[in-house]
Order: C-alpha cells, then structure tokens, then sequence
C-alpha cells in the first residue's frame, strides 16, 4: 500500500467523524478545493457579478440534475431532458406569444411548461414501466423524438418573445441574486425534503436497491418508477422556463444541448450511485456546483479552449475517485 | 503410497474474533469418498473453501499431492485438480451443454473455436458418466439434475484429482439422486476423491467411505461410515438431544384466523384448502418445488392468476397485492431473506420501518420515533449490530433475519407466514426464532411454517401439512408428524387416504 | 504527504497561469467567442482566433485577448457573462444562434462594450459592427462558373447544409443564376448538414440514383472533400467538375495541384474573425482603418471570390487549419 493512500484514508476516516452526512463527504471536499484554487487563480472570481452569473448558469442543468437524482436513483436514467427541454421551451413560447394579455401570457405560459414536461415525463414513465422497456432505450428513443418535433414545428428556427413581462423571471433578481437561482435552491429543498423525509423517498430508495424487495413490501414499484419520471419532466418544465425567459428565445437546435449530459454528471460526482438506490439531492446541488464552477474559472483563467474539455473530464474523475475511494 | 491427495494439519480459520474451525487434521485418498457433515454454521463451507483457496486458514498446512502450500489461492487449487461443484450452479444459460464445459478452456484450431472437438469430447465425457445429454442443447432448457451432470463434466475436462459436492442432492428427485450416485462412483473408480457435503444422513450412509463430522467448528469424528448408525451420526452432529432446542409445544389453539378455501395458481398449485388457528404454529414441509412457497405468495397477492377463496376471521377477503394482506394482519417472511426481505444499503432501522412506515409519518418521517422503535425491536430481538444506521448488509445472517422478523412483527401482524424462518443461521439463533414463534403464537398469534427441515416442523408444530407436487398430500397431528410420515407423504410413497384420516374441512 | 503536496503544486501551477495572464494586463482587453470545433470551417474559425489574437497581441502590446469556444448557444452565454465579469473592453463574437445571444449581446453593448458581431446577424441590432461573408455571392459566383465551365449544358447534384438562413441564402442564389440556364438541369438537391460523414453517405445514395452527372456543387468544403470520396470509390469518371464553397486549404491544394474534378471554389473565409478583431482593435481604440476620413464601418460585407487555378496562390496558408 502507498504512502499516499494510507495518508488518503487517514484524512477521509478523520474527516468521516464530523457531523456530516458521510456520503456528501467527498463531493463537498472537492467542491471546497475548487473554490480555493479558482479564488487564488482569478482575482475576478469573487466577484458579486461573477458569482451571481455562476449560479444562474449552473440553475438551469441544476434544476434539471434535481429531477434525474429522483430517476437515477429509482434505477433508472433520463437521456431525453435535454431534448425535453427544447420541445418544451417551444410550447411554451408558442403559449406565451398566443396570448395577448402579457400577464396571462406568461402565467398560463409558466403552467403549462410545468403540464407538457409532467406529461412528457409521464410518456417515458409510462413506456419504461408498462412498456417494460429499459429506461436508457426509452428516453434514447425520446430525446431524439423530443428535439425532432421541436425543430419540426419551429422548422428549425428560433422563436422570441415580444412579451415585455417574460424576461423579468430568468433575468430578474430578488434579493441580489437572480430569480433562476432562487428557484434552484427552492426546489432542491423541497427535493431534500420529499427524498429524505417522506415515505415517497423512501419508497424511491427501495426501489432503485431492490425492486424485488419493495414489491414484496407493498410498494407499488411501477407506479414510483412512473412517478420519478413525471418529476424529471416537471423539473425540465422549470429550467425551460428559466431558460426561456432569461434569453428571451429558444433555439430548438441549441437549448438543452448535452444538458442529459450536464445533469447526470452532477448526479454522479454528488455522489448518487449510477446503480440507484442511494443518493442525496445536496450532493447533485454540489456536483452542479462542481462543473459550474469548473467553466467559470476556465474561462477566467483565460485556458485554451482546447483544453477545457480535458480540465473538465479530469475534475469529474477526481471527484468520482474520491468517492469511490471512501466506499472500499 | 507415499502420500496422500489431500493433507490437513492443524487448520484453523478466525474471522476476527470468531474462530470458525478449529484444528482440522484430514487425509484423503485417491479414490476415496469422504462425507462431510454438520449443522448449518457448523463449519463445513469454511472447510471447503479454505480446500479449494477461497480462504486462507489462520493456521495449519495444507498438502495437496504432497506440496505444502502456505497460503493457497482458487486458481492454485483449480490448478492442483481441486473441483468445487456449487449449490447454485455456475453455468450461463444462453449457451450450449458443449461451451458450458469448455467455457473459458476452449479448443482452438488456428486461432479458431474448433466446435466439432468439443461437441465430440463433451459427448465421450458425458458417456464416461453415462448420462445421455445432447451437446447441443441450451443450459437454459435442461433440469437442475442435467445442469449439475454439465458441472460434473466441466469438473472432468480440468482432469479434476479432488471433487468437491457441496448439498448436490438437495434439489434432486430420488431417480435422479441414484444417477449422481453412479455418477460419484465412476469418479471414485478413476481414481478422483470425492468430498461429499451433506446434511441427509441416509445418503451419506450410503455412498461415503468415511465420515467427518463437525460441530461448531470442532472436529467431533472421523470414522469409518459403516462404525455409525444414522442416529450415532445425528446425535455428535447436534451434540445434545433435538427437543432441547425446541421450546415447549402445547398451546390449545383458538378461533381459526385464516382459512383458505380451493387456493390454486395455474402450473404451480392446485385445490390447496386448510385452516390456521389463532395460538397455533402450523408447519407446512414438502420438498423443494412442491409449492410451499407459491402458497404463502398466493396468500399474500404475490401471484398473477391465483383462484379459490381466502377468510380472515370468517370473513371473506380479497387479497391483490401484499399492501392489502398487511393490512388484513397477514405478514410474510421470504424465504429468500437478501433478495425478497432486506434491502441491503438500507439501514437496520430503514429496514425495520420498511412495513410499517405509514406510522411514523406525521407529514413528515418523525426519524426519533422510528430510531426508538428500532431500538427496542434491537433489545426484544437481541440485534447485534454496532449502529442502527449501518447497513444491514454489513450484519451476520442470523442478525439479518431478526432485522427482518422485527420488519414483520413492527405491524403488528396477526398471521404470520414464515418462510424458511431459519435458514443459513447458526444453531443458537434458529433456538431464538423458535421460542420467538412460539411466544408469537402463545399470544394468540396464527403462525404458519414453511420449512425444508423436517427436524424443524417436528420440533416446532402443533399440526403439518405436506406438500407435494403443487397439493396438499396429508395434514398429520401428534405423533404423526415424524421424520418418515413426512417424507413418506412428501415423496409420494404414500397417500392421504392409505394412512392419515382426511383432515377435518368442510 | 504527497496528495498534500500535489495539490499544492498543482494550486501553484494555476496561479501562475492566472497571474501570468493578469500580469501583463493593460489598458484594452477584447473578448472573442465562437463556436466549438465541430467541422472544419468552425475549426478554422478557432484557429484563426488564435493565430490573429497571437499576432495582434505581439504587434499591441497594450491589448491583451481572451479567446472562448462554446459548443452551443446557451453555453457561449455563460461565456459572454464571464468575458463581462473580466472586464472586457470589446467583444468580438460569432454567435452559434443569433436569438439565443441577443439578450447577452445586448447587454454587454448597452454597457459599453466595442461589439463586433460576425457572420451571424442579430434580428435587433446590438453592436458598433457586423461583419459577415457573402452568402448569396457565394452561391451566384459558384452557379456562373459552374454554368460557364459546363458551357451551358450539364446534370448537376447541389449538396446543401442545414435549414438555416445562411444555407437557403446561398442554394436560392445558386438556384437563381441556372434559371438564366436552360441547359443545366439540377437533378437533386440534399441536405448534408455540413456534416462530412453524413455528406459521404448521402453523395453515395445521389450516385447510385442517378447514373450520369456532370457536376456537383458542396456548399462547404468538407462536404466537397467526402462527396470526392464517394466518386472515387464509386469511379464515377464522367463527372467533370466538383466545386465547393469556403476556401479551405484541401480544396485549395487539390486545386494548386490542377486535380481533373475540383477545379473552383468560392471564399467564405473564416479568417473573417481574424480581420473582426483587428477591427475591434483599431474601433475600441477609436482609430481609423488606413487612410479612411471615417471611422470603422458599422457594416462589412466580404466579397465571395472565385478560387481557381489562375488566382490559387494568393489564398494558399499551409499552416491553417481551414
């Protein structure tokens, strides 16, 4: 054994005796590090603006990673939210450009972007538990379904709004901080809450560890996997909202571009396990925070932009190491 | 000879603090068949593993053919003609008979699989058994007696010295029980020593030479087989009279709480009618596969199709799915305990509220509530576990299924099905469960037994039921539920109306 | 130990990297974001970026450059947002969808920021300049040669790019000079995406549908270069002329090197961001361009040349990267 990894293990089983939760242990540890090496390495890091625009822009794949913490750890995946989030994003656009009255417009506009993502989560929920077809393949097939009829009834282009209303949700700020963060944060509480402490959560957890055992608990074990699938979808009817109204467009080519990506991503380094059955919604907030962070001090730091990939990839890696490290 | 195929000196085997085995000192003889037996816990598995270099013992020697190895590895051993035959086969269904036993040691021709050797050789060994068994055909459609025939096989293509058979006749009808028996012999004639795991005394009677028998990790005997009778072989097995680790039967049983009525599942059970009695425990034994286990499912919603009539308390219910039986005070106890019972990465005290959750739910999970109850189930049950928040797949097997007893008992069930209650448990919990089931049912519980363990339904039950092929065979009280009446029901060697009275249904 | 002192060099490493990039921090800082690499006219895009923001930064010292690449719209407003936070003093941008960026871009001129916006035109203008190549020139100067070469007469397969404007600008400009040509008979015309792998096997299919053709017209380089792939493979001799569109230096070699097919190309250069930001430069600095009595034109539109043998030399750059 190395001298690195019993100084490894020593460290982590010092640090495993606070009163943290144990499993956000590594993501935080990781999240903290970052912080103190892009605050050295950018003086612009800091900065209000700077942080406010970091949180905003991690809200979005944020708010989405929220909603495939509860897929994931039923077991299953969601590939389509990223696609799901175009699709919606045009629905609700076309909402809010139908309706004149421009408070209407954006009220039943923010509704029913909330209703078409429940009923999309609802499509995949429903052929991944009655259709008994795996999830991957399922939302695979969705998310090139979702962005097809998006680009179909846009013909690729991008809508905008002229409501004058719509762009004080994503761009507005409450309290200093913009809205789509307050949203953020708003739901990952209720997320905590609903997984941590209500029987639903615990219903979600049986499940994603042993299907077998939650039937023969009495856990009606489709209908909870229905279920994560139509709160992912509710969750991509946010962000869309967000999104939609902070540019004030939706490119249906563009928008939720590789976010599936983004978001299971911050699940995993939140240290979720891919194979379900455990996970934490603080843990998928900090991984959001993670790869938000990484792009920011990318950029601030003025690192070629072929590299950027390589520092992602490699901060993605050692946050997952470190997890797995904790659990041998 | 120089030397024997297999030496033990002095093996020991310590997990920690607990010693496991303890001074084992063994020879084995080309040709030789060697029984091994003992209680569940009793050590056998821990033997057979330090054998075949899956564990390394904490002390002693280990010769094989005369070269002492230190510490032995699976591949080692496999190399030194070491052959383990599992309980749970290890064969991949989607592949043919022929690249089940060349699988991972296949004959190649320029680089090529050459098919045609290996259909010919898998065919000649299979001879050499004389076992007939199409190469051809997928693992997936033959019966547990053929897969196991592919083990043997594969086990002969390493050129196998030392075959191990760990409980091989437990899934076995008596025809095909025979043909491992001449299966065995052949081996024995070649020259191969054969290690033969059992707990039936009358098979071990009959095919071993010798006899090794433990308890609690000692070596108790090592004899000739034809210097013991079966009850000699029982009694060093358990070393102390059966009835002492049963509690007292005797409880006069009250009204019935469950009746069931003409219960059947298409292809697994048909026209199962019986009565449970408040206070009473109520073994239901049959072989594996006779439909014990599908009953209790079919009680609790847990099979598609099930037909005939279900009464609690006298009144008719409807039972769809296990929500609604828990809620008629039914509970059911899976006798695959990690796979239907515990979810592994929960917590003791997840686990324990896993039922009964709804309780503890005042819009949000009041965790104080569930930890209090959770302690007290962990001193009712005596629960070794360091924390209540460790997983439970961390605990011991016998502390897993108190986790899971209080899983059940935390809804305060007033029938209970238990499946298998006590198996792969060491001798001193099984005596806790039993006194627990009893107590269960002196409280005026409905307590119904499923067990694989005839010793169990005799020490235990007030009334059995046998099952067989998928009906009820016989109901037997007092006297009659003994060794032999079971059997003789379970194995169609008698029926229902040549010996017991009918039951008493109307 | 050694994780310990790992990070700290690898924390040191990284701020010298930061400081180095502060240090020489100085009275102008331009911003330039595009899209990522993802074909070869994007890639050239980037390189020309760097080469030019390499070249301008040696011959201005005062000026220093950030250069991002953003793989899809939303994420190169993120990267708006950052260059701002960095206290940019201009931005040159080619914005991946022109609505996506329009708020960001917006934002960043209403707060006085020298933006320069390339290629891709915003619906609400936002910016001191636009700069952009000529998309129908490319099509119509493509469809005269082509036309003239063919003498007026030819089977020709059109293989377009994406359902965006750039794409139908350039195909209806095509489409409209071979009216004037009755003898040139346009016998498919299919998307591509600009995407080469999905041009090799779409040329595949047109072949094996039509079985004589004289010409084809890429709308992109890339595409030109598979689609040569799949008449090669296919040996379609009788196809005389193959011309493409871009300026990308394969095409260029091939036709330096007088190859029997790939005879023409039309420039859409992305060296358009190199001359944007040395327009950045001379505009955040309020400088004139040459001798010019005004100052930077808000509107700059590059002309389409024809690149044919008699004119190769002058387009030919082996180090880039398009």
């Amino acid at each position: 054994m190395s001298e690195s990894r019993t100084f490894g293990s020593q460290l982590l089983s010092g640090l495993r005796r606070l009163p943290i939760d144990t499993s956000l242990l590594a993501p935080l540890l990781a999240l903290l590090i970052l912080l103190v090496v892009s605050s050295l390495a950018s003086e612009f890091f800091l900065n209000t603006r700077n942080i406010s625009n970091v949180l905003r822009q991690v809200s979005y794949t944020g708010i989405i990673a929220i909603g495939m913490t509860f897929v994931i750890i039923a077991g299953g995946i969601d590939l389509s939210v990223g696609s799901m989030l175009a699709l919606v994003g045009v629905v609700l656009m076309y909402i809010v450009n139908a309706i004149a009255d421009p408070v209407q417009a954006v009220i039943m506009g923010m509704l029913g972007a909330v209703l078409v993502g429940a009923l999309f989560g609802l499509f995949n929920g429903i052929l991944v538990t009655k259709g008994r077809i795996a999830a991957f393949v399922v939302t695979l097939a969705s998310m090139s379904i979702f962005r097809s009829l998006a680009l179909y009834f846009t013909d690729a282009g991008e809508i905008t709004t002229r409501n004058p209303l719509f762009n004080n949700i994503g761009g507005g700020f409450f309290l200093g901080l913009p809205i789509p963060v307050w949203t953020f944060l708003a739901m990952a509480i209720v997320a905590h809450i609903l997984l941590m402490h209500t029987a639903y959560g615990r219903h979600v957890c049986a499940v994603g560890s042993n299907a077998q055992v939650a039937r023969y608990s009495g856990i009606r074990v489709q209908r909870v996997i229905m279920s994560t699938f139509v709160i992912a979808g509710v969750c991509v009817g946010v962000s869309a909202i967000m999104l939609a109204s902070r540019l004030n467009s939706v490119s249906p080519s563009d928008a939720g571009y590789f976010y599936e990506l983004d978001a299971i991503a911050a699940v995993v380094i939140g240290g979720t396990a891919l194979a379900g059955g455990r996970g934490s919604i603080w843990g998928t907030v900090i991984g959001a925070l993670i790869l938000g962070i990484i792009n920011n001090m990318l950029n601030l730091m003025g690192v070629s932009p072929y590299l950027q990939g390589l520092m992602k990839g490699a901060v993605i890696l050692a946050a997952v190491l470190l997890q797995y490290r904790r659990n041998t | 000879m120089s030397h024997p195929l297999l030496r033990l000196r002095g093996i020991s085997k310590a997990f920690g603090p607990v010693t496991v085995l303890q001074n084992i000192d063994l020879d084995v003889e080309p040709g030789e068949v060697l029984g091994i037996l003992g209680e569940n816990g009793a050590g056998k598995s821990t033997l057979l593993k330090l054998i075949s270099g899956v564990y390394q013992p904490t002390a002693g020697t280990i010769e094989l053919d005369g070269q002492p190895f230190q510490s032995l590895d699976p591949i080692e051993a496999r190399s030194c003609g070491v052959a383990m035959i599992p309980q749970e086969f290890n064969l991949v269904p989607s592949l043919r008979v022929y690249e089940n036993v060349f699988l991972g040691q296949e004959i190649r021709r320029y680089g090529l699989l050459d098919r045609r050797t290996m259909r010919r050789r898998t065919v000649e060994i299979l001879a050499s058994l004389n076992v007939d068994l199409n190469p051809n055909l997928m693992i997936g459609k033959l019966s547990v007696a053929e897969k196991q025939m592919v083990e043997v096989a594969r086990v002969l293509v390493n050129d196998a010295r030392i075959v191990i058979l760990d409980e091989p006749t437990t899934v076995l009808t008596d025809r095909e029980v025979a043909v491992l028996f001449d299966v065995v012999r052949s081996l024995q004639s070649r020259g191969v020593a054969v290690l033969f795991i059992s707990h039936k005394l009358k098979e071990v009677k009959e095919l071993c030479h010798r006899l090794l028998i433990l308890r609690d990790g000692r070596p108790v005997e090592l004899c000739a087989t034809a210097d013991l009778t079966e009850e000699d072989m029982a009694y060093r097995m358990v070393g102390r009279e059966l009835a002492q680790i049963y509690p007292d039967k005797g409880s006069t049983p009250g009204d019935c709480a469950l009746e069931v009525q003409g219960l059947s599942v298409p292809g697994l059970i048909s026209d199962i009618s019986f009565r449970l009695h408040r206070g009473e425990v109520l073994g239901l034994a049959g072989l594996v596969g006779s439909g014990r286990t599908e009953v209790a499912e079919a009680i609790m919603g847990l099979q598609a199709r099930v037909s005939g009539s279900i009464r609690i308390d006298g009144k008719p219910v409807s039972i769809r799915d296990p929500d609604a039986a828990h809620r008629h005070g039914l509970a059911y106890l899976s006798e695959d305990r990690q796979g239907k019972g515990l979810i592994l990465n929960f917590n003791v005290m997840q686990n324990i509220t896993a039922l009964s959750l709804k309780r503890y739910v005042r819009g949000l999970i009041r965790h104080g509530a569930e930890r209090r109850q959770a302690e007290h189930y962990q001193e009712r049950l005596a629960i070794k576990a360091a924390s209540l928040r460790n997983p439970v797949g961390l605990l011991s097997g016998g502390n897993q299924q108190k986790v899971y007893l209080a899983k059940l008992l935390d809804i305060h069930p007033r029938i209970l099905l238990l499946d298998e209650p006590t198996r792969g448990i060491d001798i001193n919990t099984k005596q806790q469960i039993y006194r627990l089931i009893r107590s269960l049912a002196d409280e005026g519980n409905a307590v119904l037994v499923i067990s694989s363990e005839l010793e169990e339904i005799i020490g235990l039950a007030d009334r059995a039921l046998v099952m067989r092929e998928g009906q009820i065979a016989a109901e037997l009280t007092g006297d009659q539920i003994n060794e032999q009446d079971i059997m003789l029901y379970a194995a169609g060697a008698r029926h229902r109306d040549s010996g017991a009275p009918e039951p008493a249904l109307n | 130990m050694r994780i310990n002192t790992m990070i700290k060099k690898a924390a040191l490493a990284i701020c010298l990297v930061g400081a180095s990039t502060l240090a020489t921090a100085d009275e102008y800082h331009i911003g330039v974001t595009v899209p990522s690499a993802d074909h070869g006219w994007t890639a050239g895009l980037l390189w020309w970026a760097q080469r030019a923001t390499a070249d301008l930064a040696e011959k201005y010292p005062e000026v220093t450059f950030t250069v991002l690449a953003a793989d899809s719209g939303t994420s190169q407003v993120a990267d708006v947002e950052d260059l701002m936070v960095r206290n940019i003093d201009a931005l040159v941008i080619l914005p991946h969808n022109p609505a996506t960026l329009q708020r960001v871009i917006t934002e960043a001129y209403e707060e006085g920021i020298y933006t320069v916006v390339v290629d891709r035109e915003l619906e609400e203008p936002a910016q001191d300049v636009f700069m952009a190549g000529n998309n129908p020139g490319l099509g119509e100067v493509a469809a005269r040669y082509m036309a003239e070469e063919l003498g007026g007469q030819g089977d020709i397969l059109v293989l377009e790019g994406p359902s965006i404007p750039i794409n139908s600008q350039r195909v209806d400009a095509f489409n409209r000079v071979m009216e004037d040509y009755p003898g040139i008979n346009i016998l498919a015309s299919q998307n591509t995406d600009w995407n080469p792998q999905r041009a090799l096997s779409v040329t595949e299919d047109l072949l094996g549908r039509f079985q004589h053709v004289d010409a084809i017209w890429a709308g992109d380089d890339d595409v030109l270069m598979a689609a040569m792939r799949a008449i090669a493979e296919n040996q379609r001799d009788e196809i005389q002329l193959v011309v493409g569109g871009g300026g990308s230096q394969e095409v260029i070699d091939l036709i330096r090197n007088d190859h029997p097919m790939v005879k023409g190309t039309v420039t859409y250069p992305p060296n358009m961001v190199a001359s944007a930001i040395a327009l950045a430069v001379h505009g955040v600095k309020g400088e004139h361009l040459g001798d010019m009595y005004h100052g930077v034109p808000s509107r700059i539109i590059l002309a389409a040349d024809l690149i044919t043998a008699d004119n190769v030399e002058q387009f030919y750059e082996p180090d880039a990267a398009y």
